[in-house]
């Protein structure tokens, strides 16, 4: 029997891990674009303030990028360490983006990052803004790839299980490739991360023109990214939109998690904006509803109806019947019998042998499995609603707000009023935790909503949990725990440490600390 | 192509990655392990970091990129080995944790505390990392304690400590001293006048304790240690599993393959050679001296992986259902892929790799990190 | 394609971002505001 707190440990591991890796991973992928920008800017204008101004987010980017490299290792060993029979189970598919990632994106982006930070005076104009703009896209080649594994996650095509190596095959790559549920994830999570680079440098910016600061290297920085932020947002929404699409074409149980939506509505279903999902009793209480927006968003029709729990546990129950029975011919095929008749059965069963194995948390022998633990089996295919709930709430709701910062502040810095409004610079200011959060609630939908799957439809993830002991997990995490924490203090000091000082940390002797120290000098 | 020449490809190709990482990620660690033994002053240790500043990341992409390639070729061997050394496997990346912090942080502030606690870190990312890959490679020729169950699932019947075995401990050291030596070597390319001379000395004297470790570990591994050979299996261009052999003791140190083809017995001693070449050379002033080491590693990670062939990881409880190279595979189609994909990006990685170290080429004086002490590590 | 819109998209946002600053850069509306602001900044820093 697999040890359940094995499985919870391991999870609660792997989420904090990679919840962790995406505080620094938006900003990589935003910031590099940034900088990218301001060094075009550099190169096409011949302004000196340009590259000052790429060396000093280069050097923030930097900082973050050392935190970025450091946790995603621990993710890309944690599926051996932790989810050894996952890592058997789906291998032959999964490993296969992961092993590209490497070859194609961080060898790029790590190669490259190097020559940012020390080919300035090796390499010519033109070369150097070459190197920013390959670092920019090294680092969106490795998410684009990432993500076409978690996308496969979601939505396993283009493999089949093979009975005879116990495990799920490839068989056409183009279908992993070209799966629509990475493309939407992948467009929707770099945009994220372009929306936090935005908002990193606009924040920053804010607080430079609050205190009056380095004012023409601050304005030309907001301008930038109010700019950039602003087509950001408008892409993360747009694309969220589509993610919420694909998601009710899909994924359906995940969506009316989101929804919270236990009965089915007649189309067009309504979009509940506030409630407090009782799981007990499978009703909401305080619901408040607006009429028809979810099923145009959903379905985009207005008479398909967005399924709800009291269809989708009956029809999980279903295929959890029929997967008892694709387990018992799986078992008839190991044991060697393996005719065309069994073949055959097996080929039309196979698709609901994942619902079969959702009962080894029930019972070792599948096929002697009760009504009663079918039953449990199919009240726990559903992932945990309030949670859902509420995590997507957060993360549009942030998505919203941010896109009104953004628009605002490209119109004044358009205007060049940005000396004057004090109120919006605050604004901008206060407004830099809000793509993380949206950020973490965005993979806390996903990724619980997926729930209780690793593999979606394929294979629980009780069951990919490595054979370790409760201590080994217990003395990871903990040391993991740690590290990360003592890890962040660091950075966070260091960060705020050169925000404070800004350009004139970069010792050209232009800027707003060393022009004052030689004022003093002066009067001295 | 067929099935058993992909198997084999990939086999090399897994090599290919460690080698690498050896060769680039070796020389960072080695200075990292060096830092606080030949640098004197701060600045120094400056010195020290910035030959390896603009490197050390995408070297450290060999590392993760083999680890990427053996999930997707291996997944078997990627389940069985990271989750049954779990503890180990741990302690590696908490190690690792302080690389990229420490060469990008240690610059950040001026404080002497600060900068003494990251070279510690720098320490042990790579003095910790290299012990126990040398002490997984010990444990590899032991034998793990491992066992498959009919569904594939791998569990992992031994404990921490028990990986401690003497002959473990001296392949950990072996690989410690090898990539010291390695940090040495480069060490001579890039730095000047004391510094150079203090690398020099410490190359050679590593290079004479790579050669020690090496025979030492060739003949406790040729006294003491059991091997094993396949009795009876399938086909190795089928689709087989680990479960479909007989496998047996009796291979007495690994030597099968090398009284077989004695031509392999060129291996090891090219190992030795090299070491001795890196010793030499060390006494004077030459380039020559960081290929002679790299060979040196290249033919000392080869020994091993030659000795076990076909066998990757062999389990000491259950032999039979030991990994092999030709039953612990992925399937034909995702072999051929990753051959296609490895064939266009590994000679791009090289083309541009190439590009950045002629372009960081030179040796790295006190100076240049005085006047440029905002933008260096 | 979602890829595909990507690559223009990314494109696109980079291309709005450098032309929006190159374009406040050339209305020299950056150069006249600091030219004030030194002169203030030098007002307030004799007194
Ligand atoms: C390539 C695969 C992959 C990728 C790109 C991610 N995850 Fe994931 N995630 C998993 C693969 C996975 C997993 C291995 O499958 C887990 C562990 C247990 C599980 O069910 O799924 C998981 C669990 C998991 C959970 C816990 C869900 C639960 O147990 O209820 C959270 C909150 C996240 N992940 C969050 C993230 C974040 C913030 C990511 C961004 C870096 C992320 N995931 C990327
Ligand atoms: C759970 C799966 C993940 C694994 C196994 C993983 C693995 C890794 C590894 C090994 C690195 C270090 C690479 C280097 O040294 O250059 C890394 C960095 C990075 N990862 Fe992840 N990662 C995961 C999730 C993600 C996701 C979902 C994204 C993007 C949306 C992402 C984007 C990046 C980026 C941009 C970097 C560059 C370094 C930085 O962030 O500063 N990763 N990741
Ligand atoms: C405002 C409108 C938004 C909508 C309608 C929206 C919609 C969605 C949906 C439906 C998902 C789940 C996709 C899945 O399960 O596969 C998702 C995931 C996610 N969202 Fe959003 N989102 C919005 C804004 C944002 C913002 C502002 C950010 C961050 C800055 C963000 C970051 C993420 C991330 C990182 C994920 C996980 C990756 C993925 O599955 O794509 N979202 N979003």
């Amino acid at each position: 029997m697999i040890d359940e707190a094995v499985v919870d440990l391991s999870r609660l591991q792997f989420a904090l891990t990679a919840l962790y890796h995406f505080l620094f991973v938006p900003l990589t992928l935003g910031l590099s674009f940034i900088l990218a920008i301001m060094e075009s800017c550099y190169v096409m204008s011949g302004k000196e303030i340009y590259k000052d101004m790429t060396k000093f987010w280069g050097k923030l980017f930097g900082i973050n990028f050392a935190m970025g490299v450091t946790t995603g290792i621990t993710l890309e060993f944690q599926f051996g360490t932790n989810w050894s029979y996952y890592s058997h189970y789906v291998g032959d598919i999964f490993g296969v983006p992961l092993a590209i990632e490497g070859l194609m994106a961080f060898f790029l982006e790590s190669t490259f990052v190097g020559l940012f930070f020390f080919g300035w005076d090796r390499l010519t104009k033109v070369q150097h803004l070459v190197v920013t703009w390959l670092v920019a896209i090294g680092s969106n080649l490795s998410a684009l790839w990432i993500l076409i594994a978690n996308g496969w996650m979601q939505y396993p095509t283009g493999a089949e299980f093979n009975y005879e190596s116990m495990r799920m095959e490839l068989d056409s790559f183009a279908d992993v490739l070209f799966n629509p549920v990475a493309q939407v994830k992948f467009v929707h999570t770099v945009a994220a991360g372009y929306t936090t680079g935005a908002m990193f440098v606009l924040s920053v910016s804010a607080y430079y023109l609050l205190r009056n600061r380095d004012l023409p290297f601050a304005r030309r920085s907001f301008a930038i990214a109010s700019s950039f932020g602003l087509a950001s947002a408008l892409s993360v929404i747009v694309l969220g939109d589509e993610s919420g699409y694909t998601v009710g074409d899909i994924q359906k149980t995940k969506l009316a998690a989101i929804e919270a939506a236990w009965e089915t509505e007649d189309p067009p279903a309504s979009f509940t904006l506030f409630a407090i999902p009782d799981r007990e009793n499978q009703t909401n209480h305080y619901a408040v509803e607006i009429p028809w927006v979810m099923g145009l968003i959903a379905t985009r029709s207005i008479d398909e109806p967005v399924l709800g729990f009291d269809k989708l546990i009956p029809q999980h129950e279903q295929r959890i019947r029929n997967g008892i029975l694709a387990y018992e011919t799986l078992e008839q095929l190991r044991a060697g019998d393996t005719s065309d008749e069994t073949r055959r059965q097996f080929a039309d069963l196979r698709a609901d042998l994942g619902f079969g194995l959702l009962l080894k948390r029930q019972t070792d022998n599948i096929s002697a499995a009760t009504e009663e633990q079918i039953k449990r089996a199919a009240q726990d295919s559903i992932p945990s609603v309030p949670l859902l709930f509420w995590t997507f709430r957060i993360m549009v709701g942030c998505g919203l707000l941010m896109l009104f910062v953004f628009a605002a502040a490209f119109i004044e810095s358009a205007r060049h009023h940005s000396a004057a409004s004090k109120r919006l610079l605050r604004l901008c200011m206060w407004s830099l935790p809000l793509p993380w959060i949206a950020a973490e609630c965005g993979w806390v939908v996903a990724e619980s909503g997926r729930q209780p799957w690793s593999i979606a439809e394929v294979l629980p993830t009780y069951l990919s949990a490595s054979s370790i002991t409760r201590g080994e997990v217990i003395g990871s995490l903990a040391a993991i725990i740690a590290f990360y924490t003592f890890l962040l203090v660091v950075e966070v000091y260091l960060m705020q440490r050169f925000i404070r000082k800004g350009p004139s940390s970069l010792g050209t002797g232009r800027y707003h600390f060393e022009l004052a120290a030689e004022h003093t000098a002066q009067r001295t | 192509m067929d099935y058993e020449t992909l198997k084999l490809i990939w086999w090399a190709l897994i090599g290919v990655l460690l080698i690498g990482f050896a060769i680039t990620d070796g020389f960072d660690m080695g200075v990292g392990m060096l830092l606080r033994v030949i640098a004197r002053t701060d600045i120094e240790r400056r010195v020290m970091i910035n030959t390896v500043g603009p490197h050390w990341e995408g070297n450290q992409v060999w590392l993760i990129t083999a680890g990427g390639a053996i999930f997707a070729a291996w997944p078997m061997v990627y389940a069985a080995a990271f989750s049954g050394l779990y503890a180990a496997l741990i302690i590696t990346l908490l190690a690792l944790f302080f690389r990229p912090v420490g060469f990008d942080y240690r610059s950040k502030i001026g404080d002497w505390r600060w900068r003494e606690a990251w070279d510690w870190g720098l320490t042990i990312g790579g003095v910790v990392p290299a012990l126990i890959f040398g002490v997984a490679f010990g444990n590899l020729l032991l034998g793990l304690p491992f066992n498959l169950d009919d569904l594939l699932r791998p569990s992992y019947e031994g404990s921490f400590w028990a990986l401690l075995h003497p002959f473990a401990l001296v392949c950990g050291l072996l690989s410690v001293a090898m990539l010291a030596m390695q940090g040495g070597a480069w060490l001579q390319l890039k730095t000047e006048g004391l510094l150079l001379s203090r690398a020099r000395r410490i190359t050679e004297i590593t290079a004479w304790a790579v050669i020690g470790l090496f025979i030492l570990a060739g003949i406790w591994l040729l006294l003491g240690v059991d091997g094993l050979h396949i009795v009876e299996g399938r086909p190795a261009d089928e689709a087989i599993t680990p479960l479909m052999k007989t496998v047996a003791a009796g291979n007495s140190g690994w030597q099968a393959n090398f009284r077989a083809q004695p031509a392999l017995y060129a291996i090891p001693l090219l190992g030795i050679i090299a070491a001795l070449a890196t010793a030499l050379l060390s006494r004077r002033e030459s380039n020559l001296v960081f290929v002679a080491s790299s060979i040196c590693l290249t033919a000392i990670i080869l020994t091993p992986a030659v000795a076990l062939f076909p066998f990757v990881m062999p389990s000491s409880v259950n032999p039979d259902i030991s990994l092999t190279m030709w039953d612990a595979t992925s399937s034909k189609l995702t072999l051929g892929l990753m051959l296609v994909a490895a064939a266009v990006f590994v000679p791009i990685i090289l083309l541009y790799t190439a590009w950045c170290y002629r372009r960081m080429f030179g040796r790295v004086s006190k100076q240049y990190i005085e006047d440029n002490s905002h933008s260096s590590y | 394609m979602w890829y595909f819109t990507w690559i223009l998209g990314v494109l696109l946002a980079c291309a709005f971002a450098i032309v929006n600053a190159l374009w406040l850069e050339n209305t020299e509306n950056m150069d006249r505001l600091e030219a004030e602001e030194e002169r203030r900044r030098e007002g307030t820093g004799g007194a």
